[in-house]
């Protein structure tokens, strides 16, 4: 298939690179031409907007940073919507509000463009292993065009429902990966403070209901106190912010999320921010004098 | 003087009517005309028309979008008030949208102050509102003898956007002490103590609080008739959690108690008084 790519970050890039390993025909563009380099290197072409990129190609999926990235490149002057053609899928795999997925997708439809939201899980490592998961929303239609490339860079793939249903979903990851990392932080704490080996705790919660892939590999990463990113923490916070103003907007009670975002909050304004988002244990300990 | 006032609610009616009482030539403007039918005052098609025929124009409407709208879109104040006047906004809005409007006014030579005041419609019928004010100093000296028509404290906090911060900071504490009072309250219920009793001893002691005495006494009476209606601290509380994010200060006591708002929102209790948090932990 020939597919447009948009934006070559962390993980962007590794997820272009397994689709032109899939065998699809990939062009990209970035707004930093040096980061397209890998790529083309690799074996892609380069265009030079992003409708260069969508132009001519069944497919064009966009990995940007923040709602008004993914507005600019799909709907902007020089955006996907100029390339419009009959039959073209436009896959955003970004986490914003569903709601901004919700209306970029009715703009993008008023020009005959079916829209996906597509965000995904698995962080660099996932992209780099094609082991993603991707949970979408759009048309079933749709849905089918995107398969053969979500088939490249994920494995778990599930298509939960309209349009805004994927960030729906990415929200609701992110309250309880958010939740589970602070969970396994307090755990941490609690066995420190109170004596005890914070290791032989892990150890011995893996075998029983507390058992998670947070506990077991967050957790591992915490005992080593390596807090290189992985997924940092500011881009938590930000995930965290869409779940708030979504749940202020819906009327809806959500304690622990509230709780939770505070403390990425604390961890963006104390200098946190470029840390994984299992830095939360150091603000953890420093609050109870653990430091 | 000559003053122009926008926004005749709950609020701004009797505001409104202070200024002219105290000899001041009141113009306004107002989306629903019926709402100025019966005001003293010299009413305009538009907003900017209200602004080229006056000195000071008074603001107080709900949001920040609002504002913008009536400040400078189309038929807008901009496009009326002479170079030197100004607009002086009492509504609670955004700090950075206080700041952002302030900015495209200044580009035309009109003055702003942000001037968000803190009472309640008791406060405005009274005139003893709190006036907490963003801008220059030299321009709310010009103000301010209009200002003590409306109000007993009035303080200059900083530059455009300060008097925004110090009325998050006012909604912060508020909301929250209504929380407390709440659960005190919900505390004592359930406990099978009467709240009432337990009202009046507090009230004489550390604990006592403007927001006791008067929420507390909506709780007591299960009087949740709004005061000010519940959906506009829910709106507030949006104002303040998204100037806590963007300052990287955290806030964990208004996070939570904004989810009791959106609690209080989803169950239908937005038009009632903000007394109805006790609802919302009855309802848990």
């Amino acid at each position: 298939m020939k597919i447009g790519f948009i934006g070559l970050g962390i993980m962007g890039r590794p997820m272009a690179l397994n689709l032109i390993k899939g065998g699809h025909t990939v062009t990209v563009w970035a707004r930093r031409a040096e980061s397209m380099q890998p790529l083309l290197e690799a074996g892609a072409i380069a265009a030079a907007s992003p409708a260069e990129a969508a132009r001519g190609n069944s497919l064009v999926i966009s990995m940007v940073a923040d709602a008004p990235d993914v507005r600019e490149v799909m709907l902007g002057e020089q955006g996907v919507v100029r390339a419009a053609a009959p039959g073209l899928v436009a896959v955003d795999m970004s986490t914003i509000a569903p709601a901004a997925a919700r209306s970029i997708g009715a703009d993008l439809a008023k020009a005959g463009i079916d829209f996906i939201d597509a965000p995904v899980s698995g962080g660099e490592v996932g992209a780099i292993a094609a082991t993603l998961s991707i949970m979408a929303g759009g048309t079933a239609a749709a849905f089918e065009t995107a398969r053969p490339a979500f088939a490249c860079m994920g494995k778990n793939v599930v298509h939960v429902g309209d349009t805004g249903a994927g960030q729906v979903t990415k929200a609701a990851n992110q309250i309880v990966t958010g939740m589970g990392v602070l969970a396994v932080a307090e755990a941490f704490a609690f066995a420190s403070k109170n004596g005890v080996d914070r290791s032989k705790v892990r150890e011995a919660l893996l075998g029983g209901f507390a058992y998670s892939r947070i506990l077991e590999n967050h957790g591992q990463r915490m005992l080593d106190r390596n807090f290189k990113p992985g997924f940092k923490s500011w881009m938590h916070e930000k995930d965290l912010n869409i779940v708030m103003q979504t749940a202020h907007e819906l009327g809806l009670c959500l304690p622990g999320s509230a709780a939770t975002a505070q403390m990425f909050n604390a961890m963006v304004g104390s200098g946190l921010g470029e840390d994984d988002s299992i830095a939360v244990l150091k603000l953890l300990e420093s609050l109870s004098g653990q430091a | 003087m000559k003053v122009g006032f926008i926004g005749l609610g709950v609020m701004g009616r009797p505001m409104a009517l202070h200024l002219a009482h105290a000899g001041h030539e009141l113009h306004v403007w107002a989306r629903r005309p019926e709402s100025a039918a019966d005001l003293p005052a010299v009413r305009h098609a538009t907003p900017a028309a209200l602004g080229a025929a006056v000195d000071v124009v008074f603001t107080i409407i709900t949001a920040s979008a609002d504002v913008a709208a009536v400040a400078l879109g189309q038929d807008g104040l901009c496009e009326g008030m002479a170079p030197g006047s100004i607009l002086v906004d009492c509504s609670t809005i955004a700090p950075d949208a206080a700041r952002e409007i302030a900015a495209r006014l200044a580009e035309r030579g009109i003055h702003m102050l942000d001037a968000p005041v803190s009472g309640g419609a008791q406060g405005a019928i009274d005139a003893t509102l709190a006036i907490m004010a963003g801008g220059d100093a030299a321009v709310l000296d010009r103000v301010r003898p209009l200002l003590e028509c409306l109000g007993k404290r009035i303080v200059h906090i900083g530059p455009n956007g300060a008097g925004q911060v110090a009325k998050a900071c006012n909604q912060m504490i508020m909301v929250a002490a209504i929380q407390a009072v709440a659960e005190a309250m919900r505390l004592a219920g359930a406990a099978g103590v009467d709240p009432a009793k337990v009202r009046t001893a507090l009230a004489g002691g550390s604990a006592a609080s403007r927001v006791l005495d008067v929420m507390g006494q909506r709780m007591v009476e299960r009087d949740f008739k709004a005061g000010i209606e519940a959906r506009l601290h829910h709106k507030d509380y949006g104002l303040v959690l998204d100037a806590a994010r963007r300052a990287g200060a955290p806030v964990p006591l208004t996070a939570v108690v904004a989810q009791q708002l959106n609690a209080l929102m989803a169950q239908g209790w937005g038009k009632d008084d903000t007394a109805s948090l006790l609802r919302v932990l009855e309802s848990m």
